[in-house]
């Protein structure tokens, strides 16, 4: 198991508290919470996953930037978070081993 | 010319980043003082303020204030004491009692920067869930954290790049000009 009960209880109270902060705030804070949340899982398991899901835990996801947000550079931003998701993309082919499916 | 106060506003910066280091039990001490020394319209001191040094209840703090980035070893929780504010006639939505925050915060941002210590605000937390870790009285509001502790020497890039925000670009000087 990757995720303690405690560490599951943070990450769901950020996730349910967020949903209720989001009502009040920033449309463009709705990335940034989910990043956060990100990083907060990514914190929690990152020492006991595999070396190929910690190493994008270390890397492309530690690069998107903690505080950034659309507004500042819109083009900038969906350009860093498509990184992101290639890279999370990556990671699944190769956990899930796809690539190496028989077909 | 050398101010202490300007230069203190100066050079002020929230602190996002924060080493493990505890706050001493003083120096939060003379924070709620400055506290108790910030504006207050009317003199009516509707905010109470709740300070927090224990761990776990830190961390619980942290789970459901997704607006915490830092791990602060201390927070000053400032709250409206709304049956004192309706003892006063005032409705909860009264912009006072939220300006009164904002001097607050300032006044106890000011005094953490004048000892040392790092220190930024959070809004971004579930007043509900909140509550009900701090127990906090019926009809008290938590509306602010100051989350504080020592400033890491390296902190996370702001939200927004420094753009050329001047005090002139902020500032009309006297009357409009009437519409033609």
């Amino acid at each position: 198991m990757v995720l303690s009960e405690d560490e599951a209880l943070e990450l769901l109270a950020f996730l349910v508290t967020a949903a209720r902060t989001q009502v009040d705030e920033a449309a463009e804070y709705s990335s940034l919470r989910l990043l956060t949340a990100a990083g907060r899982l990514a914190d929690a398991i990152v020492d006991r996953v595999s070396p190929d899901t910690r190493a994008f835990l270390t890397g492309p996801l530690k690069q998107a930037p903690d505080l950034a947000v659309r507004s500042a550079d819109p083009a900038g931003y969906a350009a860093s978070l498509d990184a992101v998701c290639r890279a999370v993309g990556q990671l699944l082919v190769d956990h899930f081993r796809l690539d190496r499916r028989a077909t | 010319m050398t101010n202490s106060v300007l230069e203190a506003i100066r050079t002020r910066r929230m602190a996002r980043a924060l080493t493990a280091e505890p706050v001493d039990r003083a120096d939060l001490e003379e924070l709620l003082k400055a506290a108790r020394r910030a504006p207050s319209a009317g003199n009516r001191r509707l905010h109470r303020f709740v300070a927090i040094q224990d761990p776990l209840t830190l961390r619980l703090l942290r789970m459901v204030t997704p607006g915490m980035f830092q791990r602060p070893t201390a927070i000053v929780v400032i709250c409206i004491d709304g049956g004192r504010a309706e003892s006063f006639g005032m409705r909860p939505t009264a912009k006072g009692l939220y300006v009164d925050v904002g001097t607050t915060a300032q006044t106890v941002l000011l005094a953490a920067h004048s000892l040392g210590l790092g220190a930024g605000v959070v809004t971004s937390f579930s007043q509900a869930a909140v509550s009900a870790v701090l127990n906090l009285p019926e009809g008290w509001s938590p509306e602010m954290f100051i989350c504080l502790g020592h400033a890491a020497p390296v902190q996370p890039a702001g939200m927004r790049p420094r753009g050329n925000v001047t005090w002139q670009t902020l500032t009309h000087w006297e009357r409009f000009p009437a519409k033609e």
